[in-house]
């Protein structure tokens, strides 16, 4: 993928993702997140892992400014996260490309016009929606697929199409929020390449989840949580601690 | 500033119609309250013309002596006149009042005219600004020398004033509740089709559209809701305006409804801008929620 905006948090050395002291309670009392402190450089590929209930999905809302941490600083490329204005965030959610493990696709659009809705929505120039599009698909491996719709593609398939419309607004950032969840194994490997070419692109990825295999196998940074405080923030590392 | 305008549109046309069972239950609810607002409208449009009419009908009628001299008259004429309660004074003369009399009682005109002299009293029309000045002037004329009597309608102007008090207020009671509750119940259905794309919404939100991306295109589609309630309600009463007015002019024998002019532009633009709004108010209330986040 050709990627013509300028690194400036490259050139600067700043994280692309950094978290300081980040606390965050719910209004029923409940942490979710301790004194989280988290630095991710760009073009890592970082693993998120931890048990159901550890505060991964809670960390990814942050991210994304879904929602404001309590304590802390969230930063992305060097920018608090808690101060951007309502009109800021839009702009910084295109920064950062997402995928979840129930795909979240719309189910009466094709492939094509799925992962045109991310630019349509974005009031993107018509002119260069159609080119962008295709891009990505071919990068996912979907060219074939395009005028397909969600119910007539395969588990992989639809992932793909995810993945797809996230890259298609060039982000800095990948979240995959156990983007494996749904597949069968070797399905799962397959979208795990993906995302590893995706990283090779210079995307810095980060990727909540539960597959041992994955992680032991790729040696990539792992951060682990657990009852919300990072419990290792390892690289090269297996999903098990091996001390 | 066009493609976005265009792209709302285009997706409200879509919503419309990809959520068409929500989108037609919400335009049949629109429909029916429009229906109802302006029954209320008509209903108190007609009765507000006929009391405009019963009132500018309020006139105090002064029945003069045979004694009063032209100089007399002139002189009750400018000084009612100098009254700020009145707005008309129009002296009946008897040769003009026996000329009333034959007009209206041709048949016993050849009678009247076998009398040795006109026996109609002379008489002042007195116009009133508010029938509730009806006492004051009253009283004023029976105090004159020159007159000998003055109609007594007392009674039925302050029976008058009383209904209209009534309806005015009971009007306006009505129509506020009716008001509210069509705001409620249309701001309930579309809320019901803004759910059912709650998905879509938190799609549009993670790919990073603004606001004004998610907002609109809901926003135009409750004003096609509303534009399309408007013109279906307009399109039904045209069709029973004709019926209805039959059976007003029935009930209202006695007072001049003008029911021809019922469904005027007046109660055309009030239904179109009140579907319109009402349509914009709920789906902007609606998805508030979705973008507070």
């Amino acid at each position: 993928m050709a990627r013509s905006r300028p690194t400036e948090s490259a050139a600067d050395g700043i994280p692309v993702l950094a978290l300081r002291g980040v606390t965050k309670t719910y209004s029923n009392g409940k942490s979710a997140l301790r004194d989280v402190t988290l630095s991710v450089p760009e073009g890592d590929f970082v693993f998120l892992v931890g048990p159901s209930g550890a505060g991964k999905s809670t960390l990814i809302r942050l991210l994304i400014r879904e929602e404001l941490a309590t304590k802390g600083k969230v930063m992305l490329e060097g920018r608090d996260l808690a101060k951007l204005n309502r009109r800021e965030v839009p702009q910084i959610r295109r920064r950062i490309g997402i995928v979840f493990q129930d795909f979240k696709l719309l189910p009466n659009k094709s492939v094509r016009d799925n992962v045109a809705f991310a630019l349509e929505v974005t009031g993107t120039p018509r002119s260069r929606v159609a080119p962008a599009v295709d891009r990505v698909l071919r990068v996912v491996g979907l060219a074939a697929q395009a005028d397909q719709r969600p119910a007539e593609l395969s588990g992989g398939e639809q992932q793909r199409t995810a993945i797809a419309r996230a890259l298609v607004h060039d982000p800095r950032l990948f979240i995959a929020d156990e983007p494996t969840g749904n597949l069968d194994p070797l399905i799962s490997w397959e979208i795990i390449q993906l995302l590893l070419r995706i990283n090779e692109m210079g995307v810095t990825v980060l990727m909540a989840t539960h597959n041992a295999d994955v992680v032991t196998a790729l040696r990539k940074t792992v951060v682990g949580l657990e009852d919300g405080r990072v419990v290792r923030d390892e690289t090269g590392a297996a999903y098990h601690r091996e001390d | 500033m066009f493609a976005f305008v265009a792209f709302s549109l285009k997706r409200a046309w879509q919503g419309f119609w990809r959520n068409s069972v929500m989108s037609l239950a919400a335009t049949a609810t629109m429909v029916l309250m429009l229906m109802l607002l302006s029954g209320l409208l008509i209903l108190w449009t007609g009765l507000h013309s006929t009391l405009d009419y019963v009132q500018s009908e309020v006139q105090v009628v002064a029945y003069l002596n045979d004694s009063a001299t032209a100089q007399d008259v002139a002189h009750l004429t400018s000084d009612l006149k100098a009254m700020p309660q009145v707005t008309t004074v129009d002296y009946v003369s008897k040769d003009e009042a026996l000329r009333r009399f034959k007009e209206r009682q041709p048949e016993v005109a050849g009678l009247v005219n076998s009398l040795p002299n006109n026996p109609l009293p002379a008489s002042f029309e007195i116009s009133l600004r508010d029938p509730g000045d009806y006492i004051d002037v009253a009283t004023y004329l029976r105090n004159q020398g020159v007159v000998e009597s003055v109609q007594d309608i007392q009674k039925t102007v302050s029976q008058m004033i009383a209904v209209i008090n009534i309806v005015s207020t009971l009007g306006i009671v009505v129509m506020v509740i009716v008001g509210l509750t069509v705001l409620f119940i249309i701001v309930n259905t579309i809320r019901l089709a803004v759910v059912a794309r709650s998905e879509e919404i938190e799609i549009m939100r993670l790919v990073g559209a603004s606001d004004a991306f998610i907002r609109w295109p809901f926003i135009f589609e409750g004003a096609f809701v509303g534009l399309l309630g408007a013109l279906i309600t307009i399109g039904l009463l045209l069709l029973i305006q004709a019926p209805l007015a039959n059976l007003l002019s029935g009930f209202f024998d006695v007072l001049p409804v003008q029911a021809s002019a019922m469904v005027g532009q007046n109660v055309a633009l009030i239904v179109l801008a009140t579907g319109i709004g009402i349509g914009v108010v709920g789906s902007y209330v609606s998805v508030r929620s979705y973008l507070s986040r």
